[in-house]
């Protein structure tokens, strides 16, 4: 009963006024931003990073939880009422509830998103604090080998899975590799891609690449759609509770989409895309009235809404017990720890328990507040969707510089911002995810340092990573990944010899 | 208007980038001597590297020019504003640590509103003060970081 006995610490550290004030604060300022329209999860972590630098690491990342949680609750409240998704994981989401929100069942969607994600959240983070020991357990076994094969594996599904081109996606993946390049390698000290720049000698921050991408390259592609484009805000109205049928028809989809979510976020492989997409398609096959679906069926908020937020629970294992990010919020967070110059992985569990398990904690505690911040209170995140938005870009962005200014107090991040700013317009604008560059830019160097290792260990024999075996599945599992949708591709192709071709203009953040 | 043309000529053009990209990281890796003794030095995945970002962009060159594009039916852009949206932040970074942080955001605050149809000038200005100004206080007073005030208040204010 280790674990519990740590969770019980871990409360101890969570429940002191002072950190229960920043847990508070948290999820306040992650719902509050995550319904601004536009911004998802990573960005509202990513532009919330600078609340935190005054703060110790474990108030901090008591912080973090409570907005990285308040940031997954706020995006359904956009999703449902706006039906802009601030990130691929509520687009299913949308569906349904806009639809609903149309009839004039907004309320209800939002409710029964906002029980469903406490619910999954609950289990969810239930299932973390029993897993990532486990995890830690399994990380023990691994050698630099393995570690680099499961990041291999990591990268892989960021970039396969999502878009609908695996060029795109590549190209995404590759930016992002190029510019974790930047700077002073690890292992010699030799600079590389610097350019005779002192200040890309440190590299090129995570963050900055993150927000670049995400609030400059976003607020440029909206700036330039926004003449062509109305937005429809549906008000709350008529009765704000759920229905005993509503009830009915909601529970199983919130306890499959967790069953879905946890699992899958947690896999090396994870995400959030492929349990909101299964959760829905098996609702759909198991709803009484299936020809709802699309036109507002609750089953349909409820399932991915849980899939989603025990997904967003489940990706906090990997990223806590083995140091792997498998979402752009993930690397985000995983930025984050490093700026307090700790590595997350086996020795943080035993170097910083009252952090970890703090946070961990926290996540349970910062659930229940969400519940009662998103119920009532509802009607008052609703406004924030009514903000003008010259007024909400302009804040947006001014939040941006701030957050990358203050980083390392410097002007050329300011640049840097510009320039990844532009390249992440050209990214949305043809249609390139940009997740896979971000998670490419964190995990490329950390890979790269366990593959020197792994060959420094083995004297230079190559072999090391096929004769390991888990390290030889974990890379055998990327290559299918790759090779098996281009098969099936193929064979659709040749099947439909004069098929029209696929396109889709849906963004994937 | 964006027609299809030219979607598919920014296509052309990430394609060309990611092969000029790779390019430049191997040939920066070729003229810069090796330090360090190990197995691997630092020179093994920059050279990977630049290598899928020379293959990917030839496949993304391949599709721009015969295979599927984004938005093939044309895409209405308004270049004004993605024009004025990137000025700002030109200007903030230029003038910032000259003018300081309150003036810089306000700019480009006034900017970004500007791009987004607001025809308030005066409105935005304010607002955008009341924005830079709170976060200047909130952020330098209350969470301790360097915010810059400027160095033009050294002119005024010469440090003794």
């Amino acid at each position: 009963m280790d674990t519990l006995a740590a969770l019980g610490h871990g409360f101890l550290v969570a429940l002191t006024p002072y950190n229960l004030l920043f847990s508070a604060i948290g999820v306040t300022v992650g719902t509050a931003v995550g319904v601004l329209p536009g911004i998802g999860p990573a960005l509202t972590v990513a532009l919330l990073l600078p609340v935190t630098y005054g703060l110790e690491p474990t108030s901090a990342f008591i912080m973090f939880a409570g907005i990285y949680y308040g940031a997954m609750y706020g995006g359904s409240t956009t999703s449902i009422l706006l039906n802009a998704p601030g990130e691929s994981g509520s687009i299913v989401t949308a569906i349904d509830g806009h639809a609903m929100a149309r009839q004039g069942r907004g309320a209800q969607a939002l409710a029964t998103a906002a029980i469903g994600s406490f619910i999954a959240g609950t289990i969810g983070t239930a299932a973390l604090t029993f897993v990532a020991p486990l995890m830690v357990k399994l990380a023990l076994l691994f050698g630099p080998a393995e570690y680099f094969a499961l990041m291999v594996l990591a990268l892989t599904t960021v970039t396969a899975v999502l878009g609908n081109s695996l060029a795109r996606g590549l190209a995404s993946l590759f930016i992002g590799l190029a510019l974790g390049l930047v700077g002073i390698d690890l292992q010699t000290g030799q600079a590389r891609l610097a350019f005779g720049v002192p200040e890309l000698l440190d590299g090129i921050d995570t963050v900055v690449v993150a927000v670049g991408l995400f609030a400059v390259g976003e607020t440029l592609y909206v700036a330039s759609r926004h003449r062509f484009e109305t937005e429809e805000i549906y008000a709350l109205k008529g009765s704000k509770w759920m229905s005993r049928e509503d009830w009915s028809r909601s529970w199983k989809p919130w306890l499959r989409g967790t069953f879905l979510g946890f699992p899958i976020g947690a896999l090396p492989a994870g995400g959030s895309e492929i349990p909101t997409f299964l959760s829905y398609l098996i609702e759909k096959r198991l709803a009484k009235k299936p020809e709802e679906f699309g036109k507002g069926a609750i089953e349909a908020v409820a399932g991915p809404e849980a899939a989603n937020n025990a997904s967003a629970a489940g990706v906090l294992a990997p990223l806590l017990s083995l140091g792997l990010p498998t979402s752009a919020t993930a690397a985000i967070m995983l930025a984050a720890f490093q700026q307090y110059g700790l590595q997350p992985g086996p020795t943080l569990f035993d170097s910083n328990p009252e952090l970890v398990w703090g946070m961990i904690a926290s996540l349970y505690v910062g659930n229940v507040l969400l519940l009662v911040l998103n119920l009532p209170l509802v009607g008052f995140w609703v406004k924030l969707l009514l903000i003008p938005r010259p007024w909400l870009y302009a804040g947006i962005l001014v939040f941006s510089s701030l957050g990358a200014y203050t980083l390392n107090n410097n002007v050329v991040d300011l640049v840097i911002l510009w320039v990844i700013g532009l390249l992440g317009f050209g990214m949305r604008v043809l249609n390139v995810p940009v997740a896979p560059c971000v998670v490419g830019l964190i995990l490329g160097p950390l890979a790269e340092q366990q593959f020197r290792r792994a060959l420094a260990i083995s004297q230079g024999d190559a072999t090391v990573f096929i004769t390991h075996p888990i390290s030889a599945a974990l890379l055998g599992i990327a290559v299918l990944l790759v090779v098996g949708p281009m098969l099936l591709r193929r064979r659709q192709r040749n099947a439909e010899a004069a098929g029209t071709p696929h396109s889709s203009s849906h963004s994937t953040v | 208007m964006t027609t299809g043309r030219s979607l598919r000529i920014g296509e052309a053009v990430l394609g060309g980038g990611l092969v000029a990209l790779g390019g430049l990281i191997a040939f920066e890796t070729f003229i810069t001597p090796t330090v360090g003794r190990s197995v691997v030095g630092p020179a093994l995945f920059p050279y990977l590297i630049a290598g899928g970002l020379t293959l990917v962009g030839l496949a993304i060159l391949r599709e721009a020019f015969a295979g599927a594009i984004a938005h093939a039916e044309g895409l209405e852009m308004d270049g004004m504003a993605v024009f004025l949206v990137a000025a700002g932040l030109v200007v903030e970074f230029l003038v910032l640590e000259f003018l300081g942080w309150i003036p810089a955001a306000t700019l480009l605050f006034m900017a970004v509103s500007r791009a987004f149809g607001s025809r308030r000038l005066w409105v935005d200005a304010l607002f955008g003060l009341a924005l830079a100004g709170l976060t200047f206080v909130v952020f330098n007073y209350g969470l301790g970081l360097n915010l810059p005030a400027g160095s033009i208040l050294d002119l005024f204010a010469p440090a003794e």
